[in-house]
């Protein structure tokens, strides 16, 4: 082992910048998100979004739409964009795979399932009642690709393999299920686009445990990972428990995505790309392309929320797509300005 | 065991693993098609078919055998073949299982453009699909192009390609009516329902046309599976070798989807599944032509042995597909090879 291996990922950005990096994108998240108060059919001025946000009057219409409608769907395109940066982020970290993205663990895919049986099997129409099932499906998924993927003694390649197979498994099923009923495709096109429309607070609210639990998991994972990135034996060497740091990588990469599924549908593309950016800000040491990846994820989906509710077909375009549609160039982008940072 | 064949100044060096391996496929094959044609909603003996090739047999029996099965059956295995070689083609240059061309974005323009077609003019799927999938190969060769195409830039443009045009393609079918909807989630995953001699004709003779190129790049293509170094140190000139190669993976894929419609996992599952075949990776490409083959026939076999409703045989690709994956995953993982 040489010492070039061993001093790898830290010294690449000096401290101070990697803190201002991180100011300047918490103070845009700030502007970004009284723009998205404020704006929308009906725009609202500062006095408005203030007091409905302290003195709330049920009875003025400004406080209504800021409090009940653009505040929930705020905080939902935050939290959702928060848990896919971090998400892919670990997953990438621990797969060693750029190419990696939540949705390729099968989670999407088990969650999409797990909708199109319950409109099919229960009946239910109304997208805040898919909120188990998704997170059943996309749970019970992601455990099958651990399992295949070796478990706790994982290999990236394993991994992305079996993540592949049980996903393109549970999309046939999926589809071979939406041919069969009219209905269930009426309701699954839409649901699968992913976005904020209609967000409640009950919803965040019942939520939210899943998403804290795994960010908590994913700070405590990202130790181990930051050793397990020289490889599998310096880590083993450095006294890390890699089978046990991959677990909890695990557990909390399947609790942060398979919440955003269940909130707003599988957004593709923001867990691919987030930590993309994030780790071109803040170097490869885990712990901040973490906290980068949050705050990065988090302006991307509540930006993609704003743009297609004010701009894009008519103020009638979801999120998901609108992280898709901005994502793709910029990956490309990404892909031939600089290469990309291998891990 | 290695076979040694010499023909003057020639010699091809075979393993005879591989070469028993590949005749058993065919015979697979062979078998499979021939129970695919008895088996349907009217059952032909092998002794009906003999008749009914012969000349012989009732009317029905002859349109259900001639003009029904066997175009169908035949356009099956040479779709399922483009598939194959095409994923063979993308997997083995770029060293990489994911860089099959349904993972970097060739099915997803496929589908984007038969949607695009059908929400303008209200038909045109195929052209739409065909135009679709060329555009985007072209597109993301170009934009990964680097003096060279390096496969790392190749499959994350197809990725970000791809995942623009499923979100698109998503849109679209949520801007369509729903009986517009149903019919193209159909066409979607793909299927062989109806086809006609002039499929048939059009995949196979497309597949003669390219063989010559095919087997003149089986050689190179064995050696760029293994390191850039090794290669260049072989003499190889590697980009025009991978834009030949990738010229014609793009031209089988467009063929493939043409024919028998996105159908997913065939150009994926194909390749690993002949690699675990025959482990030395000789004659690669058709063991990968013959197992996307075999699995195209038989999920269409399972389509049509389906009752009532009329499943497509894109469900079953997938549905065959995964699990063998799934099981060559393990079988290799038990044996320590990944």
């Amino acid at each position: 082992m040489t010492a070039s291996t061993l001093t790898l990922p830290r010294q690449s950005r000096s401290g101070d910048l990697r803190l201002l990096w991180l100011g300047t994108a918490l103070l845009a998240l700030c502007l970004l998100s009284i723009a998205a108060l404020s704006l929308g059919a009906r725009a609202t001025g500062w006095a408005d979004i203030w007091g409905a946000l302290t003195s709330y009057d049920p009875n003025n219409a400004d406080h209504i739409v800021v409090r009940n409608m653009r505040l929930p769907r705020l905080i939902g395109a935050g939290l959702a964009g928060a848990a896919l940066g971090m998400s892919g982020a670990l997953i990438q970290a621990m797969t060693r795979n750029p190419l990696a993205d939540p949705g390729l663990l099968g989670i999407n895919g088990g969650a999409a399932l797990g909708v199109v049986l319950c409109i099919l099997v229960l009946g239910v129409t109304d997208p805040a009642e898919f909120i188990w099932v998704a997170l059943g499906g996309g749970l019970a998924a992601s455990v099958l690709v651990f399992l295949l993927g070796g478990g706790s003694q994982a290999n990236p390649l394993r991994l992305i393999l079996a993540g592949a197979a049980v996903s393109a498994l549970f999309l046939a099923l999926t589809r071979a299920l939406l041919l069969v009923s009219r209905q269930t495709l009426d309701v699954y096109r839409f649901w699968v686009l992913g976005g904020f429309d209609g967000i409640l607070p009950a919803t965040l609210q019942s939520l939210l445990p899943f998403l804290i639990l795994g960010a908590l998991l994913a700070i405590i994972a990202g130790f181990g990972l930051n050793a397990l990135m020289l490889g599998e034996d310096t880590a083993k060497g450095l006294g890390v428990r890699t089978g046990f740091t991959r677990l909890i990588a695990g557990a909390a990469i399947v609790l942060l995505c398979g919440a955003t599924v269940a909130m707003a549908g599988p957004i593709a593309f923001a867990g691919l790309i987030v930590p993309h950016i994030a780790r071109w800000a803040a170097g490869p040491a885990i712990g901040w392309s973490l906290a980068f990846s949050a705050v990065f994820g988090a302006l991307l989906l509540i930006a993609a929320d704003l743009l297609g509710r004010l701009a894009l077909f008519g103020g009638n375009m979801q999120a998901g797509v609108m992280t898709a549609l901005i994502g793709g160039p910029v990956l490309i982008w990404l892909v031939r300005r600089n290469g990309v940072r291998k891990l | 065991m290695i076979w040694t064949l010499r023909l003057s100044a020639l010699s091809l060096q075979i393993s005879r693993r591989a070469v028993l391996t590949a005749i058993l496929l065919l015979s697979v094959l062979l078998m499979t098609a021939l129970l695919a044609l008895t088996l349907g909603s009217y059952p032909l003996s092998l002794a009906d078919m003999r008749e009914i090739l012969t000349g012989g047999g009732t009317a029905i029996q002859q349109m259900i055998l001639l003009d029904n099965r066997m175009p169908r059956i035949l356009t099956a295995l040479g779709a399922g073949a483009a598939f194959g070689l095409s994923g063979a083609l993308f997997q083995t240059m770029m060293r990489n299982p994911l860089a099959s061309p349904d993972v970097i974005g060739f099915n997803a323009g496929a589908s984007c453009g038969a949607l695009v077609a059908m929400m303008l003019t209200g038909g045109m799927v195929l052209p739409g699909a065909i135009a679709g999938a060329l555009i985007t190969a072209g597109v993301v060769t170009l934009l990964a192009w680097s003096r060279g195409l390096p496969p790392y830039r190749l499959i994350l443009t197809g990725v970000g390609a791809s995942l623009v045009l499923t979100a698109l393609g998503d849109l679209l079918i949520s801007r369509m009516d729903a009986q517009t909807a149903a019919d193209m989630a159909q066409w979607l995953i793909g299927t062989l329902n109806a086809r006609s001699w002039s499929d048939v004709a059009l995949v196979w003779g497309s597949l003669l046309l390219l063989a010559p190129a095919l087997i003149w790049l089986q050689f190179p293509l064995t050696r760029l599976g293994m390191a850039d170094d090794i290669a260049t140190g072989l003499g190889m000139a590697l980009s025009p070798l991978r834009l030949a190669l990738t010229g014609t993976g793009i031209l089988l894929a467009a063929l493939a989807v043409s024919t028998a419609g996105p159908l997913p996992f065939v150009a994926f599952a194909a390749g690993p599944i002949a690699r675990r075949l025959i482990p030395n990776g000789r004659p690669v490409l058709l063991a990968a032509a013959a197992s996307g083959a075999l699995i195209t026939l038989l999920a269409d076999t399972a389509s049509r042995a389906v009752p009532m409703i009329q499943l497509p045989a894109g469900v079953f690709t997938a549905l065959i597909g995964a699990p063998v994956l799934i099981w060559l995953l393990l079988a290799q993982f038990r044996k320590g090879a990944l």
